[in-house]
């Protein structure tokens, strides 16, 4: 079964029971206690012992269909979380095989084989995964993995208490998120758009197994607005490299054979 | 806060189980994350696009000191393994000095690069799990294999190129090999590099192989300037190899500069900053660095210079990508200015 998240963020309201709920069951370190003046974010980015982080934008823009006392304001909450591409940038960039596809079409990194080079932290267009410089190693949402062999559902979907992250079968979870998106259109949130439910619409990643709703561009809520897994374009690369090594190879040669007695 | 708590856990050994999935997760110190580290540079100007509180969209490259030394290690290697290659097989028996000498350049830099890599690595008792698999996708992979080839094969022709006979001979095939594999081995490194979401990397990948490869010639010239052989056709060969990488060298510095115009903050890293300053002094070393070696009088002296500025700027060059990549992935904008193309 492949498996993902769907994330509806129009319910969200910030509680932050999954960035709790993951600390807990994966027995994640704290990262201290810290003062961002973030809005309500004081976990201020996904890293390597923070799997789960709610955003909280406060805009001076209204959502449509909504009245508040404030007028011209809404507040955006979003969890985020690794994206579990179904092309990884991580996956494809890791030299040591530590980083693996499992059967729920999850992207798990395999602790007792990372060595720490640090190749995926840069090849991820999202800014998941993270090295901790005292454990050395990557790390980053597993899906819980672990909770998946027993047949549960993760620990942040289960804490969830608005089902704003709802964890399940990902055709089954695209079909809810039309489902709710046609709804929030016809009650007039036309801003209301997913992120990354498919290939189609991010051909950059193939889709992602954890994909979004949103209602404001991704800029907003710091996701980038079309992602590429770098391996897409390593081609070029590649080719540029080639050329120039040819190039090399000649003008080796070339100064050998200029060398030559009998020449200047 | 405290007891069980000491590792950020707060679970009691004594009561709970750590079988959890990040239960392996060292913890020196829960210190707080240094998450201001990298806060805030500027409101929006009017016109600019919205970010998350300035924070960085991407991860910035935890890479150290050593991963640049090593670009201009693994470089200085690949282009002399190749020279050493092209003049065993065109320099006949007057260049063996240089064909020997080339070969101790790759065997003694590869096992610099392996320190160095390895130095960089979380967990460098686990180096060994480079060569776990081969993964076509992966730059960094294929770089590791090609290292691990080209170093050995250097060493086994280093050693063997004094001998006589059928171990001369099998000496002259590992030094073929050598050379083979020091033509990836001298600009696989930007490949690698341009195969990441960093901005200003994924932008250049395209002119950074060339740059990266010309001045891994101009490296391992000025590396043989250091210490100049005393034959005049050795040097002769060495600062025509030198002379036209640091030409080609400035000339994709001016590719990249110009491919980096394309979106304004993809760029500024180059322009700006420590990573700009260091750009800056690339080029006037590899300027100063190519005038010492064309001047029409080599002394000694010349020789020397050309060989202590042409290091300089070749270090300096893997500094500023370095570093102006770290840079680059600090900054929110660059990211989405490059993805909205504007």
């Amino acid at each position: 079964m492949a498996a993902g998240f769907f994330t509806d963020t129009t319910v969200c309201i910030g509680c932050k029971a999954c960035e709790v709920a993951c600390k807990e069951w994966n027995q994640l370190p704290d990262d201290g206690f810290l003062f961002t003046a973030m809005s309500y974010d004081n976990t201020a980015a996904l890293g390597a012992s923070t799997w789960r982080h709610v955003a909280f934008v406060e805009r001076p823009v209204a959502l449509s269909e909504q009245l508040t006392g404030l007028g011209q304001f809404s507040w955006l909450m979003m969890s985020d979380v690794c994206k579990h591409c179904r092309r990884a940038g991580c996956l494809e960039a890791c030299p040591t095989g530590a980083i693996i596809r499992t059967e729920h079409d999850s992207v798990y990194v395999q602790p007792d084989v990372c060595n720490g080079c640090g190749y995926c932290v840069t090849a991820c267009p999202f800014g998941v995964i993270d090295r901790r410089e005292d454990d050395g190693r990557a790390w980053k949402c597993t899906l819980c993995y672990d909770r998946l062999q027993g047949d549960l559902t993760p620990a942040c979907a289960k804490a969830c208490p608005t089902d704003s992250i709802q964890f399940g079968d990902l055709d089954e979870l695209r079909q809810r998120a039309r489902r709710r998106l046609a709804v929030l259109h016809d009650r007039g949130v036309r801003e209301a758009w997913l992120y990354g439910a498919d290939a189609a619409s991010q051909p950059g990643t193939g889709g992602l197994n954890a994909f979004f709703l949103l209602v404001d561009r991704p800029e907003v809520y710091n996701l980038p607005p079309e992602p590429v897994v770098p391996t897409q374009r390593a081609a070029g690369a590649w080719g540029a490299m080639a050329a120039a090594a040819l190039g090399i190879a000649a003008v080796a040669l070339g100064a050998v054979l200029a060398s030559r007695p009998g020449r200047p | 806060m405290s007891g069980s708590g000491g590792d950020g856990r707060y679970v009691d050994p004594e009561l709970g189980l750590l079988l959890g999935e990040a239960a392996s997760q060292r913890i020196e110190a829960t210190s707080a994350r240094e998450v201001w580290r990298d806060v805030a540079t500027s409101l929006p100007a009017p016109g600019e696009g919205p970010t998350y509180y300035d924070r960085p969209v991407l991860k910035e490259p935890v890479w150290i000191w050593s991963v640049p030394v090593y670009f201009w290690v693994g470089g200085t290697m690949g282009a002399a393994l190749t020279l050493g290659g092209a003049a065993q097989l065109a320099g006949g028996p007057e260049l063996r000095p240089l064909v020997r000498r080339c070969r101790w350049v790759g065997a003694v830099g590869g096992a610099a690069s392996a320190a160095l890599l390895v130095h960089d690595l979380g967990r460098p008792e686990r180096f060994h799990h480079m060569l776990r698999v081969f993964r076509p996708t992966s730059p960094m992979s294929v770089g590791s294999w090609v290292l691990a080839g080209a170093s050995t094969l250097a060493g086994a022709a280093a050693l063997l190129a004094s001998r006589r006979g059928l171990l001369r001979g099998a000496g002259d095939l590992a030094g073929l090999g050598a050379a083979l594999l020091g033509l990836p081995l001298a600009g696989y490194t930007a490949v690698l590099v341009g195969n990441t979401a960093v901005p200003l990397w994924l932008e250049t990948r395209r002119t950074l192989p060339l740059l990266f490869i010309a001045s891994a010639m101009g490296g391992a010239a000025s590396f043989f300037d250091l210490a100049p052989a005393s034959r005049p056709r050795e040097k002769r060969v060495v600062r025509a190899f030198g002379a036209v990488g640091k030409v080609v060298e400035l000339a994709a510095m001016v590719a990249v500069e110009r491919q980096v115009t394309r979106i304004e903050r993809v760029g500024r890293p180059l322009r700006e900053g420590v990573s700009g300053a260091l750009w800056s002094a690339a080029k006037a070393l590899t300027v100063a660095s190519l005038g010492a070696t064309i001047l029409p009088r080599r002394t000694r002296r010349a020789a020397l210079a050309a060989g202590l500025l042409g290091t300089a700027g070749a270090l300096a060059l893997r500094f500023a990508v370095f570093h102006a990549g770290k840079a680059s992935s600090r900054d929110p904008r660059a990211t989405f200015d490059q993805q909205r193309g504007r």
